[in-house]
């Protein structure tokens, strides 16, 4: 009973959700460990608690910087002060004094773009660590629908922190992808453990519609159904029309992408956590590290890009466990938009043969790549998407021959878009599959079919009814503002 | 159609420079940018309320504007960059200045633009945690989430002797106070941006749409009422101790360049600027950049050191008469003198007068 105790007092839940005991249990006693566990089903806890039973820190590696700042905001939320975050975000004089007093904090969160660097990995070595998390661990595999190069690094690093205790987290891994982490982390002996992705209390629906009728069927949907609920579009601009459009009707609805500035994505968030807006028009930016709950809808207005990033986006709705729906609007021809977000992700040749041309004319050395950015940025127009590939790409080619390294950096490029549109191949394959929706997906998983009775998925039969709003709730948002009022309601008891 | 309050602040800007600055001039002012000759301009064509004003705009953004401007009439170009008013473009906006004061009355860009962001940061941020204090309430995400701010604001929070509760009500009493002193102001353009313990701000874009304004309109609003604040509170400390120290470690004066300083300083140590342009392998011209922002920022800078009291007469003469600021005008009226001391004198008068 130790563990529900520790569980109460840290986090002051009564008992662990699905898969959390045996992940934790198999930490503590001392194994290297891959869990596979769906979104929603509180991943961090299952580094956090052991970190507060072992002595010693624990260093996380995360893959976005937006969702690394909001597991340290949450950690601190939470009465945990001793939670850092180490990545580019941090001016250089901040960097510097963090890394001065590293020993002060418990849960220190790292980007794998600063594992590269000597500096930070030395300080890492003087630390008594306990616990090495790599969170969103499908990263480090190519096979992986989010590959980032820089994972690659955190073997090596594991290695020169003496093998540490090490847990690889991930909501969507095949078993491909399970391979490649324990392969790359290097890890000898390991525990496995893969609960089902399959979440039965979320329906999962798709419907066709012609590409003049989407924006009106979103309106039907939004007006009919029980919020709040998150609609995803792959372009900012569409979300911000839907948004708008929705606003002009009544709704409490606000756009959110990551052309928005830091103060805007947290008070959004934040809104809508707190219930003062109902619906979000979102790109993939948001809902990684959001708590919320009672998330009843998701609706996806484009078609997504891999059936791995639809799964965690849908995982967003029912974690609270009541009964949540999952709607994908499709307009045939869609995938020619992802087709075309995909290519605009990777370089292309033309940028590829401008990178090389700009080396040899200015007789650059391939390790001053990163010191000359904005040079090769403005001159071959790379995205920063695209500049983060070619970075790493040659970074670690350093001493090659530039000429060598352009081939084969061509051949790479070909091999990414690829894999990418064999995603979105698999995706399309996905909606123009007449059975059961959710058994396609489990089996794409590797996972056998699980039997869901009722509202399993618009194959099966899907009752919208079930999901319509009780009572139709109209803001009275007109009334007078009285500022003075507002602000005692604030900061008077 | 009537002009939107975005039009009347570019056409007012455009009024300003004449057809004597390309509109370039003003994407530069907007964003702030810290060049002399943007910091020149500001003071020669009294624009530094809208330095870093509108610090997102785009060049295209401004070069549709100008566009439509001129399909309206109410532009009239003379040159590739250059424009001027029509007479309907002044009507135009003169009609609109009767209704809406432009620049709004504190707007103070110039003065205020290493102040403006760090203010506002630290009060919303000490509103949310005083409301979420005295509400026992732990668990909240700050909505300001800059490392510096924070760092700022725990070692503030441990310097202040108050507890809890008289801090949030010190707070109450200060804002409220703050804001009914002025009547020209709206003070829920600030307070609908404040987080407290069960509500969250709205972005600016929702107060916009909250208050039927503009987004330019609301950003310049929201604007000139920290600049008011800012303003109030750092002249009435003993009225406002609590907001007051929230901008109290931060250096009051606009910092020069980090190029003119050291130029500065050599300066200051008696070097001419022949010897500092050598020194430091920078051109004659440079330095005289340099030389004219420190006259328009430091007040002990002794103009006669590098213009002759006559000349400086002179130039101030014509200048003056003939309300010239192109400096080829000036100087064709003025013998011996050069475009360096020009500039220092329309720089040194113009910028004390405006100051
Ligand atoms: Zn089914």
């Amino acid at each position: 009973m130790e563990l529900e105790q520790a569980l109460f007092h840290y986090f002051q839940f009564n008992t662990f959700r699905k898969g959390q005991r045996e992940v934790i249990d198999s930490i503590l006693s001392g194994q290297d460990t891959i869990a596979m566990l769906p979104t929603g089903t509180g991943k961090s806890l299952c580094y956090q608690l052991p970190g507060y039973l072992l002595k010693g820190k624990v260093i996380i590696i995360s893959p976005l910087l937006s969702l690394m700042q909001d597991q340290v905001e949450q950690m601190k939320a939470l009465g945990e002060k001793r939670a850092v975050a180490i990545n580019s975000f941090l001016l250089p004089f901040e960097k510097k004094q963090i890394l001065q007093q590293l020993d002060r904090y418990k849960f220190i969160f790292v980007s794998p773009e600063m594992l590269g660097t000597e500096l930070i990995v030395s300080k890492l070595k003087e630390l008594d660590i306990a616990l090495l998390v790599i969170d969103e661990a499908h990263c480090i595999s190519q096979w992986g629908y989010d590959f980032r190069p820089d994972y690659l690094k955190i073997g090596q690093v594991r290695k020169a922190l003496n093998r540490p205790l090490t847990i690889a987290l991930t909501a969507t891994a095949t078993e491909e992808v399970r391979h490649d982490i324990a392969k790359y982390l290097q890890l000898e002996k390991w525990k496995e453990f893969v609960f089902s992705v399959d979440r039965p209390e979320i329906s999962i629906g798709m419907e066709i519609v012609g590409h003049q009728e989407k924006q009106k069927r979103i309106v039907e949907l939004v007006e009919s159904l029980e919020g709040p609920g998150i609609i995803y579009f792959s372009s900012k601009k569409i979300a911000e029309q839907m948004a708008s459009k929705l606003r002009d009707r009544g709704q409490q609805v606000m756009a959110y992408h990551g052309g928005l500035d830091q103060e805007a994505r947290v008070l959004i968030q934040q809104q809508f956590i707190h219930g003062q807006l109902n619906i979000v028009c979102a790109t993939s930016a948001f809902g990684m590290g959001i708590n919320k709950e009672n998330v009843r809808y998701i609706i996806h207005y484009h078609m997504p890009l891999q059936l791995e990033s639809y799964l965690q986006e849908i995982g967003r709705a029912g974690r609270d466990g009541k009964n949540s729906l999952a709607i994908l609007l499709y307009t045939p021809g869609d995938e020619q938009l992802s087709i075309q977000l995909a290519e605009g992700e990777i370089p292309d040749r033309e940028q590829i043969n401008m990178l090389f041309h700009v080396i040899e004319q200015q007789q650059l050395s391939l390790t001053k790549i990163t010191e000359n950015e904005e040079l090769f940025i403005r001159s071959c127009g790379f995205s920063e998407t695209q500049w983060r590939i070619v970075a790493n790409y040659i970074a670690s080619r350093e001493s090659m021959k530039p000429s060598e390294v352009k081939e084969k950096f061509y051949h790479y490029i070909t091999e990414r878009l690829r894999i990418k549109k064999e995603k979105i191949a698999m995706v399309l394959e996905y909606l123009q599959y007449r059975g059961c929706k959710r058994t396609f997906i489990l089996n794409y998983f590797k996972e056998k079919a699980a039997s869901v009775k009722v509202n399993c998925c618009s194959s099966c039969g899907l009752d919208l009814n079930d999901f319509q709003k009780n009572t139709n709730l109209t803001h009275a948002n007109t009334q007078n503002y009285n500022w003075e009022q507002e602000l005692a309601s604030m900061l008077l008891k | 159609m009537a002009i939107s309050y975005r039009d009347a602040v570019f056409l007012y800007c455009l009024k300003q420079i004449k057809d004597e600055r390309s509109i370039y001039s003003l994407f530069h002012l907007f964003q702030g940018k810290k060049s002399s000759q943007t910091i020149q301009d500001a003071h020669l064509y009294k624009l530094t309320p809208f330095f870093r004003a509108l610090p997102l705009i785009t060049r295209i953004e401004l070069e549709t504007i100008v566009k439509e401007f001129v399909s309206r009439g109410f532009l009239e170009q003379v040159a590739s960059e250059n424009f001027v008013l029509t007479i309907e473009g002044e009507t135009e906006l003169n009609v609109f200045q009767k209704c809406v004061t432009i620049p709004p009355k504190f707007l103070e860009g110039w003065k205020y633009h290493h102040l403006t962001t760090l203010f506002w940061e630290r009060l919303s941020l000490l509103v949310q945690v005083s409301s979420n204090l005295i509400n026992k309430n732990k668990g909240f995400i700050p909505i300001q989430n800059k490392q510096e701010t924070q760092e700022w604001f725990k070692k503030f929070l441990k310097m202040q002797n108050a507890n809890r509760y008289e801090l949030a009500e010190q707070l109450y009493i200060e804002l409220t106070e703050c804001l009914h002193q002025e009547k020209s102001i709206e003070p829920a353009v600030l307070v609908l941006r404040l987080t407290g313990h069960n509500k969250i701000g709205l972005t600016s874009e929702q107060a916009a749409e909250r208050l039927d304004m503009t987004t330019t309109h609301y950003h310049l609003e929201f604007l000139n009422i920290l600049h008011y604040m800012i303003k109030t509170v750092s002249t009435m400390r003993n009225d406002f101790p609590l907001l007051s120290s929230l901008v109290q470690d931060v250096q009051k004066e606009v910092p020069l360049t980090l190029s003119t300083e050291k130029t500065f300083q050599l300066l200051d140590k008696g070097y001419v600027p022949n010897e500092i342009a050598a020194m430091r392998n920078l051109k004659m011209s440079t330095i005289e950049d340099h030389i004219v922002e420190i006259a328009l920022h430091v007040k002990e800078f002794e103009l006669n050191r590098y213009v002759h009291p006559d000349i400086e007469k002179r130039i101030m003469e014509v200048a003056s008469k003939t309300s010239a600021k192109k400096l080829k005008q000036i100087r064709d009226q003025v013998d011996g003198a050069n475009y360096f001391e020009i500039r220092l004198v329309l720089a040194r008068n113009g910028g004390q007068k405006w100051n």
